[in-house]
């Protein structure tokens, strides 16, 4: 895994990617109705006793995320709106009760939701953008409620496929590798 | 050449000066309660209240595009949601438990709850940005925070949409909040909205047009006036000049007084045009053969136009302080510049007119003014009231938003809060404004404190709190999870008593239940309905609209009393410039007039006496006795008529254009004042001091 990680960051190094730009991305997931991937999640810090591996199948609709863990535990969380439920082995719905309505929560899932589309009016809307050779790079606006992420960077295929997205708060720091990407509009016939 | 170059750079240097300043759109934001106790009281209750620094949004049944946009034009304007209700913190959350019931504080430490707070933590944990869920998990491990929030801020009873509150960014962009603001009014009547940010734009608009439109309407109407009388374009550049000086030394004098001007003020400088106008009618066209006589009359007049504004200068609102500080700054700068062109000002020379009239002895005089106090007993004299909608400007799309979110507050008991001095346990206090009829102790927070029994035994519950989470971290470790919570409850966890559980109560939510100040115990509670408008003593209005309604009433009343000594003060003055008693008393009798005219119109329309009226009283006396007081002193000629004919249109002109402003204080002021010039002109034209009058004192 470490491997991996190392491989991943080496590719990413400066100058080894596309140029990626807010036209090019916006050309690449604007208008996008459904994206699915396989992700590979790895997490890391305070709170993980280990580094912690898992395998999740990610389904974006505009009004629906759905993160479901298949490996090595399963469950499914699902975000609709601002509101973010659980899917239990029976397929009922657990609502994170008090949780909802909490707008620092929300603005959470409205930056996962954001960050999993590429949409970057979601993302900018509470963070700094950069953009570099094959990866954008997202810093929190002050006062945003999400400065509990440090960084957050997304780093890019050659043709803007996204690769791997890095966040990073005080405690965590959190890998994701994206794989069998699918997109609707398929990037070919987006305009 | 010499004396334009001196205009130009005493006009760079003024324009220089005023760098910097900054503009306050909300009039309301002048007033500041006199006593320092409840000035105190209500500060804090406003420091945590409801609308500081936040707006509300209540939306119902938005379709999801309406939904979308509405939040996008919430971002773009800079607003950020914001809690209801604070997080507690984990100390606070501890102080609070015994308010749970101890059947809810065992269901929360039972083993099926903690195994679904930590199946459901670690699933959200998995989640990019989880560890957030964990942070919040370490804090409050078995969730007593959440379960306080829902029993504090009560069960979402269907009563209605959610509303949500944002934070105002800040500085404020009005041009952005302007685009929300109209956004949301096209929503209406789905959604409702309220905020101090939506007065001071409405304000800030307000004042926009009223500054525009005021002064281009006022300088437009007294440079043809001044043109069609004295036909001479070098006198009308005379007066634009010596205004613009004179704005600028207005400004400047409130520049270095106060940290910020208020824009209403701003819009009412647009009358120093009329004062000027009134200057230079005043102090031209002298007849040196008549010099005394003419002296006589503009001493007079400018004396009692400073007295006028001195007497504003004592008012207790820093709007009206403003007022006043500009006003007799203008009008010094304008004395100061017209002291550069005496030849011009001699050369002027004035149409005059043949006027009917009906000559008063000093006899008549005597009656007339007589009839005119008796007409006031008898109409009687209106009571003095202030209400804040007639001192800010507020349209109608406000006042369906104030009354729909009031009478959410009044289901809350929060529309009509007092603050009550309070003595012994807040129970007690509660119970005696109970037993008086003013409150209503059963909608009062402290209804929902558990008895001492119940707390107690809660706190017997959760002895097992230490054993709960030590549970909840190995389920924890069974997923790969680290949480480090304090494993036990710190021993000074105790039930609460009532002023402790309000107090704790105030730190969470948006409104303060209690308060110390000035070494008293204060005890909040929203007061009955039918208590409305007695008399209660000590207590304090903390909810803004009641405090600001009673504290306008007796800033009104402060400023009527001064505007009486006011009235002694001139009355003294014109004593000794005019030496006759029957001269003073003609100079005075417009103002027997108007009080006559004033007290039967507010009789017939159930009027009542408000400050702006108070502000118009004195710019009446300021302005509108200079009328009489040149036609007396001048001995009725045809030249001091002209002059008066001038000034008097001058000053109509100028307060009748306050009637297009659309924010009520500048609109209410122009009326007074107009209708008070226009009684005082016709009367110093019309109705002459028969010659020889009064001669023997």
């Amino acid at each position: 895994m470490i491997a991996a990680l190392v491989a991943a960051a080496l590719l990413a190094a400066p100058g080894a990617g596309p140029p990626v730009t807010p036209e090019g991305l916006r050309a690449r997931y604007g208008g996008i109705r459904r994206l699915e991937a396989d992700v590979v999640q790895v997490k890391e810090g305070k709170h993980w006793a280990r580094p912690f591996e898992s395998r999740v199948r990610l389904r974006y609709t505009p009004a629906r995320v759905e993160w479901e863990t298949l490996a090595p535990l399963h469950a499914l969380a699902v975000i609709e709106g601002d509101a973010l439920y659980l899917a239990g082995p029976d397929g009922q719905r657990r609502d994170m009760g008090p949780m909802a309505g909490d707008p620092r929560l929300e603005a959470i899932l409205r930056f996962v939701r954001a960050l999993l589309s590429v949409d970057l009016p979601g993302i900018e809307r509470d963070f700094a953008l950069a953009y570099g050779p094959g990866e954008l790079t997202a810093t929190p606006r002050p006062g945003s409620p999400l400065e509990l992420f440090t960084t957050v960077r997304l780093r890019f295929e050659a043709d803007l496929s996204i690769a791997s997205v890095d966040l990073e708060t005080r405690d965590e720091k959190t890998h994701l590798r994206f794989e069998r990407v699918e997109q609707e509009p398929a990037p070919a016939a987006h305009p | 050449m010499r004396r334009t170059l001196l205009v130009l750079a005493a006009a760079a240097a003024l324009a220089l000066a005023l760098r910097g300043i900054r503009l306050e759109e909300d009039p309301v934001h002048s007033l500041a309660h006199p006593d320092p106790i409840r000035a105190q009281v209500f500060d804090r209750y406003q420091a945590q209240g409801l609308f500081r620094d936040l707006i509300f949004v209540e939306a119902e049944d938005l379709a999801a595009p309406d939904a979308q946009a509405l939040a996008a034009g919430l971002r773009e304007a800079g607003y950020a949601e914001a809690p209801l209700f604070e997080r507690p913190s984990p100390e606070t959350v501890l102080r609070l438990a015994p308010l749970l019931p101890p059947d809810e504080v065992e269901r929360l430490m039972g083993e099926d709850a903690l195994r679904r707070r930590a199946g459901e933590a670690a699933s959200v944990a998995l989640l990019p940005g989880g560890d957030a869920v964990l942070e919040e998990l370490e804090r409050d491990p078995l969730g007593l925070g959440p379960a306080l929030l829902t029993r504090m801020a009560g069960a979402p009873s269907g009563g209605g949409p959610a509303v949500r509150a944002y934070r105002s960014p800040r500085p404020l962009v009005y041009d952005r909040i302007g685009k929300l603001y109209d956004q949301l009014v096209r929503l209406g009547p789905r959604v409702h909205f309220i905020g101090g940010d939506f007065f001071a734009l409405e304000n800030y608009r307000a004042a926009r047009h009223d500054i525009l439109v005021c002064t281009a309407v006022s300088l437009l109407l007294n440079l043809l006036l001044f043109h069609a009388f004295t036909g001479r374009r070098v006198l009308l550049a005379l007066l634009l000049v010596g205004s613009a000086i004179s704005y600028l030394c207005g400004l400047v004098a409130i520049r270095a007084f106060f940290g910020e001007v208020f824009a209403v003020v701003l819009a009412y400088t647009s009358t120093f045009v009329g004062f000027n106008t009134e200057s230079v009618v005043y102090l031209s066209a002298i007849d040196p053969r008549r010099k005394r006589e003419a002296l006589l009359g503009v001493g007079s007049a400018l004396g009692t136009t400073l007295i006028g504004f001195l007497l504003l200068l004592t008012g207790r609102t820093v709007m009206i302080r403003q007022m006043a500080v500009a006003s007799l700054a203008g009008l010094l700068g304008f004395l100061g510049f017209l002291a550069l062109y005496p030849r011009l000002l001699a050369s002027v020379r004035f149409r005059t007119f043949r006027w009917p009239g009906l000559a008063l002895s000093g006899r008549s005089l005597v009656v007339l003014c007589l009839a005119a106090a008796g007409v006031v007993a008898l109409a009687g004299v209106p009571a003095v009231a202030t209400h804040v909608d007639a001192f800010r400007f507020q349209t109608p799309v406000l006042d369906r938003q104030v009354a729909h979110f009031s009478r959410k507050l009044d289901s809350l008991s929060l529309e009509d809060v007092v603050a009550f001095p309070a003595q012994g346990s807040a129970e007690e206090a509660l119970s005696g404004l109970a037993t008086q009829g003013l409150v209503d102790p059963a909608r009062h927070p402290l209804a929902r404190l558990p008895p001492r029994a119940e707390q107690e035994a809660t706190l017997r519950a959760l002895s097992g709190y230490g054993q709960a989470v030590a549970r909840l971290v190995a389920l924890l470790e069974e997923e790969g999870i680290r949480i480090a919570p304090a494993p036990r409850l710190p021993p000074a966890v105790a039930p609460l008593d009532g002023w402790h559980y309000l107090e704790l109560l105030g730190t969470l939510g948006p409104v303060r239940w209690t308060d110390e100040v000035g070494g008293r115990r204060w005890l909040m509670a929203g007061l009955e309905p039918g208590a409305a408008g007695r008399d209660l003593g000590a207590a304090v209005a903390v909810s803004p609209r009641h405090h600001y309604d009673a504290l306008l009433t007796t800033l009104s009343r402060e400023l009527g009393l001064l505007f009486l000594a006011g009235l002694v003060a001139m009355a003294a003055f014109l004593a000794i410039l005019q030496r006759r008693a029957v001269r003073v008393l003609y100079v005075f009798a417009p103002l027997f007039l108007a009080a006559a005219a004033f007290a039967v119109w507010a009789r017939l329309t159930a009027s009542s006496i408000h400050i702006v009226h108070l502000m118009g009283f004195s710019l009446i006396i300021a302005v509108g006795t200079d009328y009489t007081a040149v036609a007396v002193s001048g001995g009725h000629g045809p030249v001091e008529r002209s002059k008066v004919l001038v000034a008097g249109l001058s000053a109509l002109a100028t307060f009748g254009s306050l009637l297009l402003a659309r924010h009520p204080v500048l609109r209410e002021l122009g009326a007074t004042v107009a209708a008070g010039c226009a009684i005082s002109v016709a009367f110093a034209l019309l109705v002459p001091l028969r010659q020889g009058a009064g001669e023997g004192g």
